[in-house]
């Protein structure tokens, strides 16, 4: 493909549904109405196509040639100032083209899914025109050629997540998650900007081809400071922990499913969140250079698998367990990104790996939550589990798709999850023995398995609960509760498709790893063979997982009942999140909350009254010349006439100069 | 020493300084009108004497806008001095201090406070001797005025009362 | 000190001017008439003969000399005068005076014109202003002056200040005027200039108006119009569409 064409090509994916974001925004209201979908659609569908056909042009000479190439085409000069230089330019290469291929097809199935979803709300147009500005700023984040860039896109997806969960916000928990959001990420971003100034005062650049593409040069700077490269990615690591809601960041993302359920689908689970994971995999190798922050990362990735997993058991409501596994699975793709502490070699596995795992994820997860809003959309917008059962003959299709996104979720062998998770096994286990930090990693693998197991439980115990037992509606669902229309239903088989097979296909047969080799900054690695014993391991966890829900909550329903009469403290530290809002809030925003309450008392008692008494001066000193000013027309006449006066006589050289 | 011209300019220079007393001192809005066309003529005169002072028409050419815009403000003018009467039912300019400052009272209050007696009588004009009967159809706004006009007139000792048929068939 | 001395009478004649006037003032206390029109009429007349307008035939200057004292007078009157019609006419009569010095200055048609427009359609208009809005005898605010005693301070001292202008410069810089405009060569609006037969006709007028001054001619046709359509939707109108 010629350079001019495929510059074109890069071009379109952002700018075409920035384009259908403007004119749904001007027009929308007015003319489109019910119509307003038209336009983002055909922005994404644009975007879609150009993605697709980038997926296949940007790798030179077939798969299994070596070597990479990015291609990176310059917009306009952005900043010029001084040492600092930063073009709008697009970055491409294969990282970017298979992130950007499952973004624009999630995008677009979503986007069709809304138009019935969101069928007579009354911001439909706003609606169509958040996701239009959304998918730009996600292709943006992903096509950025410069840390400041991404860093402005990071911020703009960040916007369009806040204006999407607080999408109704009339609602007073809406505009709260919203905020909430909105302030969790602030604390991240905070870290990351502080990493990007970090990186230009390093290295002299925000481009990533100059930071990222000479290795010598970051093995120098490593010589130089040894520090500095761990610091700088933990800053970044930080980011990534507020926008891929990591523990202890992870508050805000539960409470974003206040948002619409396609909101949750696309930004919450298969696109933005996984920002943080991409922004860490791009920069491996300033990763690679730093062990001690792949450890952190991989270390916070575990904990928050197994915490958020523990959590997601005991939830009642669909959308929050789907919630918790998001943080969950999230939390699996770090571990997987720090497995390189133990070597350059798997420094590269490992990245393969998460990526692997947030490309399978987003799309069963996307599935997963447009199911569980097709059944809200059916139970009258109802979530909460408790209020409904047995809902597989009524939604036949909303049941058959969420039981694939499930199984692909719980890694159920032949289905994705299992093997992008196997993957993962694998990189750990590939790091748990290299030599030098066996222990930390073994531990690492241990709490993954772990965690899979708990995952398989909370996926079947949710698939349970909604579709098997009695069957029983809410009274908001009326009497006979209707299977999604077409416009719904279509987009779930498709996904439903993808999530099922996707994995089968280019996992095992090694395409995937073989496709990413190409991106830049990366080494080349050895192939690794499939690990059989770990895969038994796993998929004999996964089905215990699936048979102890079995037995639970269908079998034996009065069972977990019990258990949790049992072991009331553990019940209630589960179904509370482990209480870490209410320790936040007694951590932070009570403390803060006295201070604001000081300063205001500053502000009024203190402040006030010195600006108002300087006020007072001019005041006073206004009364002089007050009384020229009654308003009388002919005694201002009369002053002008003074003026008048005064020139004249200055001019006739009476009045001294 | 003054030749021909100066004295059309020292004229000119007179009417100007006049009209500019007449809109300072008279409270009256009609008459302030009239002083400031008065202005007007003088700067006019003044013009056309410079005019031909350097033997061109421009003077004379000006003078001709000048009338225009004497025109245009004169029509304007009235038209305001009348909707500012149809509010206040009064003609003069003290009553219209929107603009003054919020601190400072209006100067109706502190100039005339009410105290001010009429002391001379209205101007007589010639009456016509009333003929036929009194016209059902008065507008309200012509009575109230002629029951101002009673009421004011009735406080002034010399003016002898006169029946009320007889003003309204005068002042119509 | 030497300044004042040497042109007493003129600050005298003045000072005449303005004590007329301020006598004339309508007030409540009826003061004789014919004494503040004495003082402005000894005034005017005094500065006059100071100010020395000999030149020209001695017809003109007579006819000068009419024109300008009823000008002066009229204005005056009108300003003094506490019955607004009365004032309207004074302002038609001063209006006439200030047309008969136009005729004097070769401006005919302006002479006509003025007469026509301010004559005949201005102080008509007045009059029926004066009919619809002046309330039936006399009132307060025609009887009670704004601080008349500043306002004729400091106008007749802008009038001094011109007058002494005049008596001054008028010589030295007059003749700097036309030699400035000879030595112009090429010459701005020379339409505006017309040789010194044609100077004042209607032709060279004409002529000036519509070659140098045409769009202005066209803006004030347009500036009507506006002001027509203004008055006729500020002024205001009752039920019966009558004023």
């Amino acid at each position: 493909m010629p350079p001019s064409v495929q510059h074109l090509v890069l071009w379109l994916i952002p700018l075409a549904p920035l384009t259908a974001a403007i004119v749904t925004a001007a027009v929308g209201p007015t003319l489109l109405r019910q119509r307003s979908h038209l336009p983002c659609w055909l922005g994404i569908a644009v975007a879609m196509v150009c993605a697709w056909v980038l997926l296949f042009s940007i790798v030179p000479g077939g798969f299994t040639a070596h070597g990479n190439s990015p291609v990176v085409a310059s917009g306009y000069q952005w900043i010029d100032v001084g040492g600092v230089n930063v073009g709008v330019d697009l970055h491409a290469d294969a990282m970017t083209a298979i992130m950007l291929a499952m973004v624009t097809t999630v995008s677009l199935l979503v986007a069709v899914y809304s138009a019935g979803y969101m069928h007579d709300d009354r911001g439909y147009a706003r609606f169509f025109a958040f996701v239009s500005l959304f998918v730009f700023s996600m292709c943006m984040l992903v096509l950025a050629a410069s840390f400041l860039l991404l860093y402005v896109f990071w911020e703009g997806v960040g916007l369009c997540s806040y204006l999407l969960i607080g999408f109704w916000y009339r609602k007073p928990s809406a505009s709260a998650a919203a905020t909430k959001a909105f302030v969790v990420n602030r604390i991240g971003d905070f870290g990351f900007i502080i990493g990007v100034i970090l990186i230009w005062t390093t290295f002299r650049s925000f481009d990533f081809t100059v930071v990222l593409g000479h290795p010598d040069h970051i093995a120098q700077v490593v010589a130089a400071h040894p520090d500095r490269i761990t610091l700088i990615c933990l800053l970044l690591f930080m980011g990534a922990v507020g926008k891929s809601a990591q523990f202890p960041l992870h508050v805000w993302l539960p409470d974003a499913m206040e948002g619409p359920s396609p909101v949750s689908a696309l930004i919450h689970a298969a696109t933005m969140v996984t920002a943080g994971v991409y922004m860490v995999a791009r920069c491996t190798p300033l990763f690679a250079a730093s062990p001690t922050a792949q450890m952190v990362v991989s270390g916070v990735g575990a904990f928050t698998a197994l915490l958020a997993a523990v959590i997601a058991i005991t939830q009642n409501d669909l959308k929050r367990v789907l919630a918790y596994s998001t943080v969950s699975q999230l939390g699996y793709m770090f571990m997987a990104l720090g497995a390189g502490a133990a070597g350059a070699a798997v420094a590269t596995f490992g990245v393969t790996a998460a990526m692997f795992h947030l490309i399978t994820h987003a799309f069963f997860k996307s599935l997963l939550f447009l199911a569980a809003g097709s059944v809200m959309h059916a139970m009258g917008d109802v979530i909460d589990m408790r209020q409904f059962s047995g809902l597989r003959r009524r939604l036949p299709i909303t049941h058959w798709t969420f039981l694939c996104g499930a199984l692909a979720l719980g890694g159920v062998p032949p289905f994705s999850g299992f093997w992008s998770k196997d993957e993962i096994f694998a990189s750990l286990y590939t790091a748990a023995h290299a030599p030098g930090r066996e222990g930390y990693f073994w531990l690492i693998l241990i709490s993954a398995i772990v965690t899979a197991f708990v995952t398989a439980l909370y996926t079947f115990r949710a698939y349970f609960l909604t579709f098997w037992g009695e069957e029983r509606f809410p009274v908001e669902a009326g009497a006979h509760p209707h299977e999604a229309p077409p416009v719904m239903a279509w987009p779930l088989r498709i996904l439903a498709v993808f999530a099922v097979g996707i994995g089968f296909v280019i996992g095992p047969t090694a395409l995937f790893a073989q496709y990413l080799h190409h991106t830049a900054g990366f080494a080349e690695v050895a192939e690794h063979g499939v690990i059989v014993g770990l895969m038994t391991v796993s998929a004999l966890v996964v089905l215990a997982g699936v048979a102890l829900a079995w037995l639970l909550y269908s079998r034996l329903p009065a069972l977990p009942r019990k258990f949790a009469d049992e072991f009331p403290r553990l019940y209630a530290l589960s179904l509370n999140k482990f209480y870490i809002d209410e320790i936040y809030v007694t951590l932070f925003v009570a403390p803060l909350r006295g201070v604001s309450w000081l300063s205001n008392w500053f502000d009024w008692h203190v402040i006030d009254p010195i600006v108002d008494g300087l006020a007072l001066v001019p005041r006073a000193l206004s009364g002089v010349p007050l009384w020229m000013h009654n308003g009388l027309v002919p005694s201002y006449a009369l002053i002008m006439w003074l003026g008048l006066l005064g020139c004249v006589l200055f001019a006739m050289r009476l009045l001294p100069y | 020493m003054m030749g021909d011209l100066e004295s059309y300019l020292a004229v000119g220079a007179v009417l100007f300084v006049l009209g500019a007393i007449g809109f300072f001192t008279r409270r009256n809005l009609i008459v302030m009108v009239l002083s400031a066309e008065m202005m007007l003529h003088g700067v006019s005169l003044t013009l056309v004497t410079f005019g031909r002072l350097h033997a061109s028409l421009e003077g004379q050419a000006f003078t001709i806008f000048i009338l225009t815009v004497a025109a245009c403000e004169a029509g304007l003018a009235l038209a305001l001095v009348l909707a500012l009467y149809q509010r206040s039912k009064s003609l003069d300019v003290e009553f219209w201090t929107e603009l003054r400052e919020p601190d400072l009272p209006p100067p109706m209050l502190v100039d005339d406070a009410g105290q001010m007696p009429m002391v001379t009588p209205p101007a007589r004009f010639p009456r016509l001797t009333p003929a036929g009967r009194v016209p059902e159809n008065l507008d309200t706004g012509d009575r109230e005025l002629v029951d101002d006009a009673a009421s004011q007139t009735a406080d002034v000792p010399t003016e002898p009362p006169q029946p009320k048929e007889v003003i309204k068939s005068v002042s119509h | 000190m030497d300044w004042i001395s040497q042109h007493r009478l003129e600050i005298f004649a003045l000072a005449l001017i303005a004590g007329g006037v301020w006598w004339l003032m309508p007030r409540p206390a009826r003061l004789p008439k014919f004494v503040g029109l004495l003082m402005a009429i000894c005034g005017a007349g005094l500065l006059a003969g100071r100010l020395h307008a000999a030149a020209g035939p001695k017809a003109q200057s007579l006819l000068f000399f009419a024109f300008a004292a009823a000008a002066i007078l009229s204005t005056i009157l009108m300003i003094t005068n506490r019955n607004p019609v009365y004032s309207a006419l004074w302002f038609a009569m001063a209006t006439l005076s200030v047309c008969g010095l136009f005729l004097m200055q070769y401006a005919p048609f302006l002479a006509a014109a003025t007469v026509i427009v301010y004559a005949g359609a201005i102080v008509v208009t007045f009059v029926f202003v004066i009919m619809l809005a002046q309330q039936s005898g006399a009132t307060i605010y025609d009887q009670r002056p704004r601080q008349p005693l500043l306002a004729i301070v400091f106008a007749i001292l802008l009038l001094a200040a011109l007058l002494s202008t005049l008596q001054t410069s008028s010589a030295v810089d007059f003749q700097f005027a036309n030699r400035h405009l000879a030595a112009v060569a090429v010459e701005p609006n020379s339409l505006s200039r017309p040789p010194a037969d044609q100077y004042g006709t209607m032709l060279a007028l004409g002529r000036s108006l519509f070659g140098d001054y045409l769009f202005a001619v066209e803006l004030g046709g347009t500036l009507l119009l506006v002001a027509t359509i203004g008055a006729i939707a500020i002024a205001p109108r009752r039920r019966g569409g009558s004023l």
